[in-house]
């Protein structure tokens, strides 16, 4: 029973005081920032992690706290979703096909509990999961040389649009620019300055925490003008804040059903929460959709996405932990964390780090029980606080993004950088390219970049140790199906298309 | 059609990439060298791009113009609101920044006013006082 000693241990870490607050704090704010309209989980997360870094906490801590977030962005996007029609977050989408016609019939606070409950097990499904699987996978993955870690990268790099259906071409061009961008800098192997341009400033390469901060909030803000300008409609009465705790059960089967396959969405590489989301539902459609009930306000349209998003988003930190190759895009913000926190992740982080692990996993099984409390209960300061108008809350965001940035060096070039990556990001989203694999190739870049350098200097240049080895080989089948699998269905998709 | 701008833009800079990396020279028992990883990854791009001009996507919607122009307008907020944080001091600027991004967010210019004031003020104290980050105060032209 090593996994329970190393809970045990975990619990030890994320009760002392400060780690508790720190966990209730994230829970708070994740909810909050995946409630709102227009900030997800990356931006919450992005723009938390330099105040996280002011704050001068123990990795552990800013670990936990970030985290929390990360699980609190997940309750959150329901929020809106039901309350408003609009997801507060990606992943929320499907959430809004069966649970504003509640709402507008009057039982928002029905579908607000439903999903709470459906978010708790999807969470708890993941945490579990994360508990057992992580742990084995890491154990597997001590065998890993450098020609198979950089197998894993390809396959990361390759699969990260998944069966999304978007064009495949721009995600891979997108990861292409990420790792060219990671690139610049001086040559840690070599001293070499790479694409500096003659520029000090750029010696040390492009901050990743600096540029997810410009690709994905300040492109949001310069965004908000296209997107949101005229939604005008208010939320739809909340009514009675306390569901039965009858009906807050009604769903129960589909959100056991949804959170095992939006768990395996999530591990899989390059799937992610909205992969989750859509799959649970789709699947739960599929197998109880007797009556044509859904779409129009049926609870079991509404525990499935919930559980599924929840149950993906703690499954993707397992390839993030273990692997150090995260598949979606709040993980990688997470590995930028790690990384800046001089914290390698991969196999060796359970064998060197065992509190940092556990006590994260310890601390999301409590923020499990908090979000739950302060998503049925409490819930209502949160639809009031979906009021406060955009006018206040955008450029507060902006303000502290700043801050956060500024601190970190204390320059004001990472600053104009930044507003360079947010420039970037909005013109990539206008071409409809995924900012996702940019961040991973800025973030993976360099240790792809390392680990292929270190394969051919063990094998004195000769490129077929790439292939030589078996894991690597199967990295690489599998790889070379799902690309097939998503070349496929984008076919598929632009046949019907052009041909209108 | 637009696809195409970008897909030959991406082209240009990815060959023009793989080109400027050929001088750099590889080390000692490094058989790869800090040249050829950046030009795989360039070359890759390049082809990619090529794809992209081969098939575009349909055009997305142009936005309305006052969109834009406010797009504009955030934009030189934010790079005004960077040249003027040093010189200014962190609370002067912050006030004149959130009070610019409020109205062009569309709030009164009363209310955009106080939201910058208190913005300015409580972010100040909360980061710099309570959190302990060093944030630059007064204009620097008073030391």
């Amino acid at each position: 029973m090593d996994i329970l000693n190393s809970l045990i241990g975990g619990i030890a870490v994320a009760v002392t005081p400060l780690n508790l607050a720190l966990a209730v704090f994230g829970c708070f704010a994740g909810t909050l920032i995946g409630a709102l309209p227009g900030l997800g989980p990356v931006n919450g997360v992005a723009i938390l992690i330099p105040v996280a870094f002011a704050m001068k906490l123990e990795p552990s801590s800013a670990l936990i706290m970030l985290s929390c977030i990360y699980y609190g962005c997940m309750y959150g996007g329901r929020i809106s979703s039901i309350m408003l029609n609009i997801p507060g977050d990606e992943p929320a989408i499907m959430t809004t096909l069966d649970g504003y016609p509640m709402a507008r019939r009057g039982q928002a606070a029905k579908a607000l509990g439903i999903s709470a409950v459906a978010s708790f097990v999807g969470a708890t499904v993941a945490t579990l999961g994360l508990t057992f699987f992580a742990p084995l996978l890491a154990k597997a993955a001590i065998h890993f040389g450098p020609a198979d870690y950089f197998a894993l990268y390809v396959m990361a790099f390759a699969t990260i649009g998944g069966v999304t259906g978007v064009n495949p071409f721009k995600t891979l061009l997108a990861a292409m620019i990420g790792l060219l961008l990671a690139s610049v800098g001086l040559d840690p192997g070599t001293g070499t300055a790479r694409f500096t341009f003659g520029s000090f400033h750029l010696y040390d390469g492009f901050d990743p925490i600096v540029a997810i901060v410009g690709l994905f909030a300040v492109s949001e803000i310069i965004m908000y003008f296209e997107s949101h300008a005229l939604s005008g409609a208010g939320p739809v009465k909340l009514g009675r804040t306390l569901p039965r705790l009858r009906e807050v059960f009604e769903g129960f089967g589909a959100s056991i059903r949804g959170a095992l396959i939006g768990f395996v969405c999530g591990v899989l590489p390059g799937a992610g929460a909205s992969l989750g989301a859509f799959v649970s539902y789709s699947t739960e459609k599929q197998l109880n959709d007797k009556n044509g009930t859904f779409g129009t306000g049926d609870p079991r349209g509404i525990a499935a996405p919930e559980a599924g998003n929840n149950a993906a988003s703690g499954g993707a930190l397992i390839p993030m932990l273990t692997l150090g190759v995260p598949g979606s895009g709040t993980t990688a913000v997470m590995l930028a964390l790690l990384v800046s926190l001089n914290i390698q992740p991969g196999p060796l982080l359970f064998e060197r780090q065992p509190d940092l692990v556990w006590g994260l996993i310890a601390a999301l099984y409590l923020a499990n029980v908090v979000l739950l409390l302060l998503n049925i209960p409490m819930v209502g300061i949160f639809t009031r606080l979906l009021s406060l108008p955009q006018w206040f809350l955008m450029p507060v965001v902006v303000m502290v993004s700043f801050i956060g940035i500024y601190s970190i060096s204390h320059s004001t070039f990472d600053l104009f950088v930044m507003i360079g990556f947010g420039l970037l990001g909005y013109a990539l989203r206008k071409f409809d390219i995924s900012l996702v694999p940019v961040v991973l190739g800025l973030l993976l870049g360099a240790d792809m970049e390392n680990n292929l350098r270190r394969a051919l200097s063990i094998s004195g240049g000769d490129f077929n140790i790439l292939l030589q080895s078996p894991i690597a080989l199967a990295i690489y089948a599998f790889t070379a199906l799902m690309l097939a699998f998503s070349f496929g269905i984008a076919m598929r998709r632009r046949g019907p298309r052009s041909a209108k | 059609m637009i696809d195409r701008i970008a897909g030959a833009v991406i082209f240009m800079v990815s060959v023009s990439a793989v080109w400027v990396a050929r001088d750099y020279k590889a080390g000692f028992g490094d058989p790869l060298g800090p040249a050829l990883f950046p030009q795989m990854v360039a070359a890759a791009a390049a082809l990619l791009s090529l794809g992209l001009i081969l098939r575009p996507d349909p055009n997305p919607d142009a936005q309305p113009l006052p969109a834009f122009i406010r797009q504009a307008f955030t934009l030189a907020v934010l790079v005004g609101y960077v040249l003027l944080l040093e010189p200014l001091g962190f609370p002067l600027s912050t006030m004149l920044g959130t009070a610019c991004l409020a109205l062009l967010f569309g709030a009164e210019p009363k209310k955009a006013g106080v939201t910058g004031v208190a913005v300015g003020v409580s972010l100040y104290l909360i980061f710099d006082n309570l959190l302990g980050l060093p944030l630059p105060l007064a204009p620097a032209t008073f030391g």
